[in-house]
């Protein structure tokens, strides 16, 4: 359902006078809200935001109750789907950022398999590193999102990083700049000073 | 075909459903999955994973095929995109997770 806006309720309320009355003007339509008709003119074509003043005020003027305005000024901030959309990647990517900077987990699990004793097993994993089976399948799953870890055939897991075993400072790093490369596919640019 | 719950508290969302509708679930495994046995013999199967802290709860479908990785390609060319690449599973079989052209997720099965 698209999102409905104030102005594209005042479109509609104009069209509907001029079907009525093929010579009503957008001055005449301006007049009656009690504004000019450059101002009502820009914020039909959204070349200028309307204010929740004007929407209030406008709303009475059209017979609109207090309840049905004060939806239409809800609306005025809830971001459009392709904004929301946005804002929703950029949570997600940010949340991975935050997720590799925060936690040690994922070079913890990382460093365990070069272990000779290495088991495929989440719960043997969680044990050696004294977590939950929960957080390691958390990061399990991060780390396969993030292409730096492979889990093959017959409990073969091994890092994909391409560097043997990085320490816990190259495997922060190596992970932020894959998150900014995907992110950035995703449509998505993180600020290379915010990630290193 | 199998469903999949991700779930930030997968433990109470595990409770709520067992005692609700009398599933049996059961983590003893490699990946310490939480299997659900809804009891039933109409309907699919499933689990619980845990999802990461930006997601809400949801619900995954996956999809069993005879071939994983025939079966992401086609999607790839349908406008799917892979979120997890096909990944071999500790007890056989493997899994992939795509993005479907529309934002949804969902999930390739090759049973072992």
């Amino acid at each position: 359902m698209a999102r409905s806006l104030f102005p594209e309720k005042l479109k509609r309320e104009f069209e509907a006078r001029r079907e009525k009355n093929s010579r009503y003007s957008l001055r005449a339509f301006a007049a009656f809200l009690g504004t000019d008709h450059s101002t009502l003119s820009q914020i039909l074509r959204a070349k200028r935001p309307i204010s929740a003043k004007q929407v209030r005020g406008w709303g009475e003027k059209l017979g609109m109750t207090t309840e049905e305005t004060a939806v239409y000024v809800a609306a005025q901030y809830v971001p459009d789907a392709s904004t929301g959309r946005g804002q929703e990647r950029l949570r997600h990517w940010t949340a991975e950022a935050m997720a590799i900077v925060d936690d040690r987990i994922h070079w913890q699990i990382l460093r365990l398999l070069h272990s000779r004793s290495f088991q495929a097993d989440c719960r043997w994993i969680a044990a050696e590193i004294g977590t939950t089976v929960d957080q390691v399948n958390l990061a399990l799953s991060r780390l396969l999102r993030l292409r730096l870890l492979e889990m093959a055939p017959s409990g073969k897991w091994r890092n994909v990083m391409g560097r043997g075993q990085p320490t816990e400072a190259q495997f922060r790093k190596l992970a932020l700049i894959r998150i900014r490369e995907l992110a950035a596919g995703d449509g998505i640019r993180l600020r290379r000073p915010a990630i290193a | 075909m199998k469903f999949q719950i991700l779930s930030k508290t997968p433990d109470e969302t595990a409770r709520f459903y067992s005692t609700l509708f009398g599933w049996t679930v059961s983590a003893d495994n490699p990946l310490g999955y939480r299997e659900i046995s809804t009891g039933a013999a109409a309907g699919i199967q499933g689990g619980i994973w845990p999802a990461p802290p930006q997601a809400p709860n949801f619900v995954q479908l996956f999809i069993a095929v005879q071939d994983a990785r025939a079966s992401v390609k086609k999607a790839e060319e349908l406008g799917a995109k892979p979120i997890i690449p096909v990944t071999a599973l500790p007890e056989g079989g493997e899994l992939a997770v795509m993005q479907d052209p529309h934002g949804m997720s969902f999930g390739i099965w090759q049973p072992k």
